[in-house]
């Protein structure tokens, strides 16, 4: 079962790669596009789970 | 082919225009709250904390109502490309129609058959499949996007397709070339990430509202803090394309970037200023004062320091013999549809390239044939013909300057509200709450003005350099154009109208009204350390 799940992550690595050279050679915005988008969801959600930290921390240090 | 009625024409593109313009006020929105409400269901996903959830479901209400009046008026602008504009969609339907058709069968359907997932899903669908219900949503909305700005950049660079004198259109060549052209590319993404920055500040604004009068401030709080990075980081990306954009223009469409920058004699590198703030006068073609940084325009646009950018009296001017070449194209044409010699063929293939200026010149010709343009009055055909290549400089020199400061100042307002958000501090700074509250509008309007300044840049052209935009609608009569201008104008009226007041109704009830466990408070787990329950 975990082959099989590495073998499948693999063949997903080979795929997002192939895309990203095909994609970043014929159409490097688009390929832009895509990261850039996946970067901005992660950092705005990155910020949200900082929020959470900062008022987890917070609640401990008044208790 | 006919030349139809001035005011016809006039009527039909402030028709399109309006509902252009106002389809516009809703896609950004659409654009970019989809992929909020994907940030803030993956944080669900990846937490557990219900108040993601929460947040999800709330602004994805508001994200429905925007969502429905979106679609209702997108509709309609399809429909005017045969109904307004039957001889652009007669000459470039081929290449126009293709992405159009995508859309509508890929990106649109996709969205809105996932749009019902992700709304009554929640209960139904596991926490990942919904979630990927949402990116879906995301996708499509953006999709649906990327093929009308595909469209859109074939009519600015007319790229994969050839005019072909048997059918009197332009075929298509190749669907590679229309998908990948540069300027598709940059005007997409642009745009989608502006719509990135018009959701974050109206979920920011929201936000602040509700900081400002003490509700739901954990909601509040979370969401402010989310849009704001969100922003910030999409703000950036809209400036580097919009550079990009530039650039395109700079090479593809020299008298757009020349009328941009009011620039009516070519510039003078490297001391050529930007002008900040100008009174462009088409009449006179000169600028009536100027304040200006110098030194910036060359670099700005070329990317270089000492190439010169040519102006609009000298594009005027260059553009003389390429109308003599499209006059000899266009009469070498209706010549050949008579005939079908050989002869005729090869003079319009000689000059093809040019035979967009032979259209323009038409105006002008007695009878609206320039067939039967005299050789002694060939000359005054073109010099009367020159200036009609130029776009109005006055709008897209101030459209384009009021996106620009617009885009400067959501840059400031998100560093400051994502910096005080990140150290807390939000709740001192009422005047930045304020300040986001009622900047909501702002983005909507940037793109407005963006949009303006590609589509009047673009002009005299629906299909840049191939077809002008006299030569492209419909032989509606006038009267038929101002009914229905009106029953647009009433019916959009009706429909923005109901959209403000569903959209401050459900602002205003706020998440608590919204089937929340939670407003001000949260449940317990929220605060533990182990996940949130298995039903959540």
């Amino acid at each position: 079962m975990l082959l099989l799940r590495l073998a499948g992550l693999a063949l997903t690595l080979v795929v997002a790669l192939l895309f990203a050279v095909f994609v970043g050679d014929q159409g490097p915005w688009y390929f832009a596009w895509v990261i850039g988008t996946v970067m901005i969801i992660l950092v705005s959600g990155a910020g949200a789970v900082l929020f959470d930290a900062q008022m987890d921390s917070s609640q401990d240090r008044e208790v | 082919m006919d030349l139809i009625n001035p005011t016809v024409v006039d009527l039909s593109r402030f028709q399109f225009a309006l509902t252009a313009l106002y389809h516009f006020m809703f896609v950004p929105l659409t654009l970019g709250l989809t992929f909020m409400l994907a940030a803030m269901e993956t944080v669900y996903v990846v937490t557990g904390r219900k108040v993601y959830k929460d947040m999800a479901q709330f602004w994805g209400k508001l994200f429905g109502i925007n969502f429905a009046i979106g679609v209702a008026t997108g509709i309609t602008m399809e429909f005017e490309f045969g109904t307004n504009w039957s001889m652009y969609s007669r000459f470039f339907g081929d290449m126009f129609g293709t992405p159009l058709a995508i859309e509508g069968l890929m990106a649109f359907f996709m969205e809105s058959t996932f749009v019902g997932l992700m709304f009554f899903g929640w209960d139904r669908l596991s926490k990942p499949a919904h979630l990927a219900i949402t990116y879906l949503v995301a996708l499509g909305s953006n999709l649906s996007a990327l093929w009308i700005l595909v469209a859109n950049a074939s009519m600015n660079v007319p790229e994969g397709a050839h005019f072909d004198p048997d059918t009197m259109r332009m075929q298509f060549d190749s669907f590679v070339s229309v998908v990948f052209n540069p300027d598709a590319q940059s005007k997409f993404v642009h745009t989608s990430v502006a719509g990135y920055v018009s959701a974050a500040l109206f979920v920011m604004g929201i936000s602040a509202f509700y900081i400002l009068r003490g509700q739901h401030k954990e909601f509040a709080a979370r969401s402010f803090r989310m849009a704001a990075l969100f922003g910030i980081i999409s703000t950036v990306a809209v400036i580097t394309l919009g550079d990009v954009l530039g650039r395109m223009d700079y090479e593809k469409q020299p008298t757009k970037i020349a009328a941009i920058e009011g620039l009516w004699h070519t510039s003078k590198p490297p001391y050529e200023p930007w002008i900040l703030a100008a009174l462009p006068d088409d009449a006179k073609q000169e600028n009536h004062f100027e304040i200006g940084v110098p030194f910036v325009l060359t670099p700005l646009i070329t990317h270089e320091f000492n190439t010169p950018i040519t102006g609009l009296h000298e594009l005027q001017d260059a553009a003389g013999p390429r109308i003599r070449s499209g006059i000899e194209a266009v009469s070498a044409l209706r010549r050949y549809g008579e005939t079908h010699q050989q002869s005729d063929l090869d003079i319009f293939h000689a000059h093809e390239g040019d035979m967009g200026f032979g259209f323009l010149a038409t105006r002008h010709a007695p009878n609206q044939d320039v067939t039967a343009i005299p050789a002694t009055a060939l000359d005054q055909v073109v010099e009367e013909t020159k200036p009609d290549i130029l776009p109005n400089v006055f709008v897209t020199f101030w459209a384009f300057r009021l996106m620009v400061f617009l885009a400067l100042y959501f840059f400031a307002l998100f560093a400051i509200s994502a910096y005080l958000s990140l150290k807390n501090k939000l709740e001192r700074n009422k005047l930045l709450l304020r300040l986001c509250m009622w900047s909501i509008p702002l983005p909507i309007l940037a793109t407005e003005f963006g949009w303006i300044t590609a589509e009047a840049g673009r002009q005299p052209w629906t299909v840049f350099n191939k077809l002008p935009t006299f030569m492209s609608a419909s032989t509606h009569s006038t009267s038929y154009m101002l009914f229905s201008l009106a029953g647009f104008t009433v019916l959009y009226s009706i429909f923005i109208a109901a959209e403000l007041y569903l959209m401050f109704k459900f602002a205003r009830l706020g998440p608590e009204e919204h089937g929340s466990a939670h407003g001000n408070a949260e449940p317990a787990y929220l605060h533990a350390t182990q996940p949130a329950p298995a039903a959540e």
